[in-house]
């Protein structure tokens, strides 16, 4: 198996935020993660890109146990992620939101980067090249030296998972992306989340936006209080009387 | 236009590097020669802090103690041992590193003014352990008789010579600085100032560069420490306090906190100020106090962001000028 959670429990004091989870995740595959609010999504991302470490069960990650490992080493073995309310760094241009996150896997040592010029020079322009690449993608690149906090709201977003790819992911993990576009900028992220997955980036989505989660991904699971309550095809979701109970109430109930 | 704007600059710049060069020969006296000197050190001890403050966001300000520790392993290692300037000089920027490595070990835990107050307590302590250790390093009294560097034969023995040494210190201590915070090292230190939890999402090992940007002050302060003890041949633990840190504090808020010019203009401003409101000695840390209140209120980016704001209307200016003959053509 490509990405294993496995019997994942995330415990905050008394609260249990992921309660058991276990999800499988084939290579390449797009995968939604939906459930209301405070159902323990984030959470799991945030055990997944290293800010945690799980109370209980572990992430296997191509063979190898990532869980407990620190965020910057989990991002070297090929996890990028988005945010949800955008964190991108303000005081740097577009460009230099994506350099950050270039050239820590290989590129040249800590004391040619300070006293070796030439090297550096060559280094930059690679991952320059690299970042105009993305941002075309993305569809920003005219915009690749204004400060990143100037762009208008949807084409930050475009800017951070630009960001993200830039760590030159195996997956990457997206918190909410179509959280504030309108529809034809969602139609728009869904072209893209296409085109990341042509590249072979195995995708795990958590959205509110259900027409896009519904088009967009190929397995959804279904969270709620922490626990998984559904797993299956958009279709089999939808149709599944616990997933409709969890997101609308019991039947019958005041 | 921007081909001039590019002329303009690059003469400006062999303006300053001439006079730089035949500064000694300029000055009126021998003490201009060693203010100049003086400024040359509080530069390097500006340029550090800058880096790990205005680009990481790391508040070294146990940097005054740091630049002891430069200075009592120079005059330690020449007095003692007679270790020559070429080599005490590199000695002493590892000695001063690597203890601010140390000293960066709390930012792990604590962070902004947290971090700020521990530094200021481990400076303190280290500066007690210099006026207290007095077998090692001659308490209160200090230590005297440092020899002035000699290049092989070529004595360095007065300020005019020692000048040129400074400067290239400087200069270099300027390039290595551009360096390191316009690639890879400083975008990781923006990165983990700006969003902490971002930068580690990115792969940024933001402890390391944390300890990086504590060290990198430190191996300033070091280089600063070393040039201090052998230009005046005697050193003595009141310096090397929180009260130097706080001038350098000052000089890089006041020049322009994650800039390196910045750091040029605050410290060269502040010292010729110095000198000519010596009859306000007394007031020295009032005025201080008043001249950061002052920048922070109304000039947040310091000095430089006036040249910024100017550079900014003059091609606004300049742009609206070429529209307006373009709309006259067309009109």
């Amino acid at each position: 198996m490509f990405l294993e959670i496995d019997q994942l429990t995330m415990r905050f004091g008394g609260l249990i935020a992921v309660n058991n989870v276990s999800i499988s995740i084939e290579k390449g595959e797009v995968h939604g993660l939906i459930g209301p609010n405070g159902s323990g999504k984030t959470t799991i991302f945030n055990v997944l890109s290293g800010y945690y470490k799980p109370s209980g069960g572990k992430i296997i990650f191509e063979g190898r146990q990532i869980s407990g490992l620190p965020a910057h080493q989990i991002t070297a073995t090929g996890f990028a992620r988005t945010f949800q309310n955008m964190r991108l760094f303000k005081s740097m241009t577009v460009m230099e939101n994506l350099l950050v996150a270039m050239g820590y896997r290989a590129g040249v040592g800590l004391w040619q980067e300070i006293f070796d010029p030439v090297a550096v020079h060559r280094e930059e322009q690679t991952f320059t090249e690299k970042a105009i690449e993305l941002l075309d993608l993305l569809e920003v690149a005219e915009f690749a030296n204004e400060p990143a906090t100037s762009l208008p709201y949807g084409h930050q977003r475009r800017v951070e998972i630009a960001r993200a790819l830039a760590t030159n992911p195996k997956v990457i993990l997206l918190d909410e992306p179509a959280a504030g576009l309108n529809e034809i900028e969602t139609e728009e992220l869904r072209k893209i989340l296409v085109r990341i997955h042509d590249r072979g980036i195995t995708i795990l989505l958590v959205e509110h936006d259900m027409k896009l989660v519904m088009e967009a991904c190929e397995t959804i699971t279904v969270l709620d209080y922490g626990r998984k309550i559904a797993e299956g095809t958009a279709t089999a979701i939808r149709k599944d009387p616990v997933v409709i109970e969890a997101y609308l109430g019991k039947e019958g109930n005041p | 236009m921007r081909k001039i704007t590019r002329i303009l600059r690059w003469i400006l710049i062999l303006a300053v590097a001439c006079l730089m060069l035949v500064l000694p020969w300029i000055a009126q006296n021998r003490y201009q020669v060693h203010i100049a000197n003086n400024i040359g050190i509080w530069l390097l001890l500006s340029l550090g802090l800058n880096i790990a403050m205005g680009y990481a966001g790391q508040y070294n300000l146990a940097l005054g103690a740091l630049w002891g520790v430069g200075a009592y392993t120079a005059a330690l290692l020449q007095t003692r041992l007679g270790v020559p300037f070429w080599i005490n000089l590199p000695l002493s920027i590892i000695a001063a590193a690597v203890i601010a490595a140390f000293v960066g070990l709390p930012s792990f835990k604590v962070r902004s003014h947290y971090l700020a107050l521990v530094t200021i307590a481990l400076g303190e302590a280290m500066n007690l352990v210099l006026v207290n250790e007095v077998p090692i390093t001659g308490g209160a009294d200090g230590i005297g008789h440092i020899q002035m560097p000699n290049f092989f034969g070529f004595p360095i023995n007065n300020d005019e010579r020692y000048y040129y040494i400074i400067l290239i210190m400087v200069i270099l201590g300027y390039v290595l600085g551009r360096q390191i915070v316009s690639h890879r090292i400083g975008r990781a230190f923006r990165a983990l100032r700006d969003d902490f939890q971002a930068a580690r999402a990115m792969g940024v090992n933001t402890g390391f560069y944390q300890i990086l940007a504590f060290a990198i002050s430190g191996a300033y302060a070091g280089a600063a420490g070393a040039l201090y003890a052998q230009l005046n041949t005697y050193i003595s633990p009141d310096i090397f306090t929180f009260n130097s840190a706080l001038i350098v504090l000052t000089m890089i808020l006041v020049g322009g906190m994650g800039s390196l010019p910045g750091s040029i203009v605050g410290t060269v401003l502040l010292l010729v100020l110095n000198e000519y409101l010596q009859v306000f000695q007394r007031w020295q840390l009032v005025g201080y106090g008043i001249a950061i209140i002052v920048v922070v209120l109304f000039l947040p980016g310091g000095v430089v962001e006036l040249a910024r704001k100017f550079g900014n209307f003059r091609r606004r200016w300049l742009a609206g000028l070429s529209k307006g003959k373009s709309d006259a053509e067309a009109g």
